[in-house]
């Protein structure tokens, strides 16, 4: 072996390591009782504690320690896949009837924090309410992921402890989505728009206060399902709405762990230049970039114009230029490491935009010049944001890569009071958009974003043969044929510039060392619970 | 002075009725209300669940009507229910309100203990290499908004000293040290800006004085710098500057955004900002009117002051 390969073998090595250090739960130490963890927020709870009227990592993120699922993604693994689910309300359960029933055998001694035994019964009622189907017993205000449930036919209770899930077709996804962070159960005995104020939920923390536009603090469940758990004594999260402010404390040492999504490449190397015991770990966050097209009104029903936006973008350009290097390339679903559902680097390259980019723009003028587009008839478009600057940076790149193949975009920002009402009802021609994805799966993702009426399909995109592919995906049982069914819809939506994706966004989840055990999921929503963490302070 | 007191509150009034109307229908105009927000954490819109979430709250009621209601609410004392916290709007405010009056009052204290006597010295020795010094760094005052001066502190305290001030609310009765050095930065951020003001009203309102015939008379009776341009000057000039104390008052109730922003401190002005990002009207429209009030009530004072000061002041019936 030649010195330099053993030198770079050892670098990997190293490099392995330090990563498998940083990701992995610790080992060898045992977990200490007591303390409190100061987490940041950046903004107050969204809707209180009632996360399944909310979609936002403002809501989950601290509601989370409140409730239990009935399965989970493993806390110790990053990575989330249907082999990393474990039990959690549910202490084990088992597809029957070739994947048509999901039962599940639920654990005995479980209290919500009123005292009122936590049973069958709470289940049925919380996905009853969540797929309102026709014996629901209450209404959401808003109900984001019914989608999520629409296959599920009845939720039976046989008995206090047994639930049977009962679906029209083969789902493997539903259990995915059950360990999402977006689907915990509520109690029965509680209304469903009192979790908008307070929360009786069966999690390792209780809430202790919530002062408005504050703090939010909760202290240990003594009366937890699992003996010895939670280590800490309690939480205490902070609302710091200024970013300069809120990493700073962080530094100060007042903050000891980050909100997920927020630590950018370049704090990350500012805050480790700082305080360099800072643990830093990038991880993936289940956000992509993309661009929202209205297949609804010209010019963006023109396929071809579609695909000329999509050919025009430099993904690896805007990667380095928005994010400094802190995002990756990959259509619908996460690639790998990150996920288990995306594309190959190899399958990624042959899709619109992918390639070098002077030919990818070369590619983008000839395809609207057949469509009657050119220098001297150039296309004027409005693009539509976000107002704020996570989403203005990535629009105002775009719009200068659309100028070099001569569409000429202005710039509009929307408020936020108003970004999804105009993206849902079509009030635009073309649109810079992020998207979070609840959990890694593609049921979650392609019902959600591109199925034919979906609200969150905000570019219209509606064919017949992904939809039987999406359906067909979704009732395959073996997970080989089925990631093939998927890497080809996800092709397809490319091939048709559905929603073209630009990158999937990376976060460097930063927390101060004495905080163990805090596994930063690839998928910011998935984490939060905070059961087995303890604090070495 | 009795009808005077009667007559500006009547003005008063009238005044904070335009305000909420003012206010009422900014608000409305803004685009968006509170369930685009709601359906926006949720990532899509329905027209008809809008309907119902409008219906619940009572926003889907002609203008006039939610107009009305809210003023009944004011007259009654019962400020209805925030729209984001389904609490209500008085629960909501109530803690947020002494922690921006004490801010303003810190950095107003702040602001008239450093730019008066500045403003003084710099006067009485015009033209000196002090007075240079002292106006270079009023106008270095008036020159940095608090908000660059505040995240500067906080920048700097971070990197240099690994420490910030609290960043969640200590209040008084649990540590006053701490509540102390809390307040204290955010305050002298703020105070500094309005010292700066003082400071250059105080030292052109002083020399115009001195260059009067009573001072020079003072003068000619032998009395000691002290005595002239503490008792006789500086009380002739301070009628202005207390103006601008007023003035700077009520600004800093709806001007301390960025300061309690970046200092993390729960008080009106930042709470306020969520507020109307959130469209939650009746902690908007109420604030706004918290804040209409004090303005109102500090033009008061400082018009009662006027007498105090200068008795050749009268307030007419």
């Amino acid at each position: 072996m030649s010195r330099s390969r053993a030198l770079r073998l050892s670098t990997m090595l190293g490099f392995v390591v330090v990563a498998l250090t940083l990701v992995m739960p610790v080992q060898g130490q045992t977990p200490k009782s007591g303390g409190t963890l100061n987490i940041m927020l950046r903004e107050d709870l969204s809707q209180g504690f009632a996360i399944h009227e909310s979609s936002t990592i403002s809501t989950v993120f601290p509601a989370a320690p409140c409730f239990n699922n009935l399965v989970q993604f493993d806390p110790a693994k990053p990575i989330e896949s249907t082999d990393t689910i474990v039990g959690d309300l549910a202490e084990k359960w088992s597809w029957q009837d070739n994947y048509r029933n999901l039962v599940f055998f639920l654990r005995k001694n479980v209290k919500w924090h009123d005292g009122q035994p936590f049973t069958s019964k709470d289940v049925k009622f919380t996905f009853d309410l969540l797929r309102e189907g026709p014996d629901a017993p209450a209404k959401l205000r808003i109900n984001p992921r019914k989608d999520w449930y629409s296959n599920v036919e009845a939720v039976e209770a046989p008995d206090a402890f047994t639930v049977v899930f009962r679906l029209k077709r083969p789902q493997p996804s539903l259990l995915s989505m059950l360990a999402s962070g977006y689907t915990p159960i509520y109690a029965a005995h509680i209304p469903p728009a009192n979790y908008r104020t307070s929360c009786i939920g069966t999690g390792p923390y209780k809430v202790k206060e919530w002062r408005k536009g504050e703090y939010l603090d909760y202290v240990k469940n003594p009366d937890y399902f699992i003996k010895g758990r939670p280590y800490l004594d309690a939480l205490h999260y902070v609302v710091i709405v200024e970013r300069g402010t809120r990493t700073a404390a962080l530094q100060a040492g007042q903050l000891d762990v980050a909100f997920p999504g927020e630590t950018t490449k370049a704090a990350a190397e500012q805050l480790k230049k700082a305080v360099p015991q800072l643990v830093i770990t990038p991880v993936g966050t289940a956000v992509t970039d993309n661009i929202i097209m209205n297949g609804k009104k010209p010019p963006f029903d023109s396929m071809k114009v579609r695909l000329a936006v999509s050919y025009a973008i430099d993904r690896r350009g805007l990667i380095q230029a928005v994010h400094q290097g802190a995002a990756v390339l990959g259509a619908a679903m996460a690639p790998k490491p990150y996920g288990v559902w995306g594309m190959s680097e190899k399958d990624l390259l042959t899709l619109p935009g992918y390639g070098k980019p002077a030919d990818m723009k070369d590619k983008a003028r000839k395809l609207l010049a057949e469509a009657g587009i050119t220098a001297q008839h150039p296309l004027k478009v409005e693009m539509v944001t976000r107002a704020i600057p996570l989403y203005v940076d990535m629009a105002s790149f775009v719009i200068n890569e659309l100028k070099q193949v001569g569409i000429e975009a202005s710039l509009k920002q929307i408020e936020t009071a108003q970004w999804h009402a105009v993206a849902t009802r079509g009030e635009y021609q073309i649109g810079a958009n992020l998207t979070g994805l609840g959990v890694d799966d593609p049921d979650a993702n392609l019902y959600e974003n591109y199925a034919c009426g979906s609200p969150r399909n905000y570019s219209f995109y509606c064919d017949e043969h992904v939809m039987k592919m999406i359906d067909q995906q979704s009732q395959e049982l073996d997970p080989k044929r089925r990631l093939g069914i998927v890497v080809a819809i996800q092709k397809k939506l490319e091939a048709d510039a559905a929603r073209p994706m630009l990158d999937h966004r990376i976060d460097y989840f930063t927390v101060w060392p004495h905080v163990k055990n805090l596994v930063p999921h690839h998928n910011i929503y998935n984490f939060a619970r905070m059961q087995d963490v303890w604090s070495d302070k | 002075m009795k009808t005077y007191i009667v007559q500006r509150l009547a003005i008063a009034l009238l005044t904070l009725l335009g305000m909420s109307i003012v206010i009422f229908a900014l608000l409305r105009l803004a685009p968006g209300d509170i369930v685009d927000i709601l359906f926006s954490t949720a990532g899509y819109i329905s027209d008809s669940e809008k309907q119902a979430i409008m219906k619940e709250l009572g926003i889907d009621r002609p203008y006039v009507v939610q107009y009305l209601d809210w003023l009944h609410q004011i007259v009654t004392g019962d400020l209805g229910k925030s729209y984001r916290y389904d609490l209500p709007a008085w629960e909501v405010i109530r803690p947020l309100v002494p922690v921006t009056l004490e801010l303003a009052a810190l950095s107003m204290i702040f602001a008239v203990l450093m730019g008066v006597p500045t403003g003084v010295v710099s006067a009485v020795r015009q033209d000196t290499a002090l007075d240079y010094a002292l106006r270079v760094f009023s106008l270095a005052g008036l020159s940095m908004p608090a908000f660059w001066l505040g995240m500067v502190i906080i920048l700097g305290l971070v990197s240099w000293f690994a420490w910030i001030p609290p960043i969640t609310y200590v209040s008084p009765a649990k540590d006053l040290k701490l509540h102390a050095i809390q307040f204290l930065l955010p305050a002298l951020a703020v105070g500094y800006r309005s010292s700066a003001l003082i400071m250059r009203i105080t030292r052109s309102s002083l020399l115009e004085v001195m260059r009067e015939d009573y001072i020079r008379t003072a003068w000619a009776k032998g009395q000691t710098g002290r005595i002239v341009i503490w008792r006789h000057a500086l009380k002739n000039a301070l009628l202005p500057v207390v103006t601008v104390i007023g003035i700077e008052f009520a600004f800093l109730i709806g001007g301390l955004v960025v300061t309690e922003t970046v200092f993390n401190l729960p008080g009106v002005a930042r709470f306020l900002v969520q507020a109307i990002l959130w469209r939650d009207y009746p902690v908007v429209q109420n604030l706004v009117m918290f804040t209409a009030i004090v303005v109102i009530l500090s033009n008061l004072i400082v018009d009662m002051l006027y007498g105090v000061l200068d008795p050749r002041v009268r307030y007419g019936g």
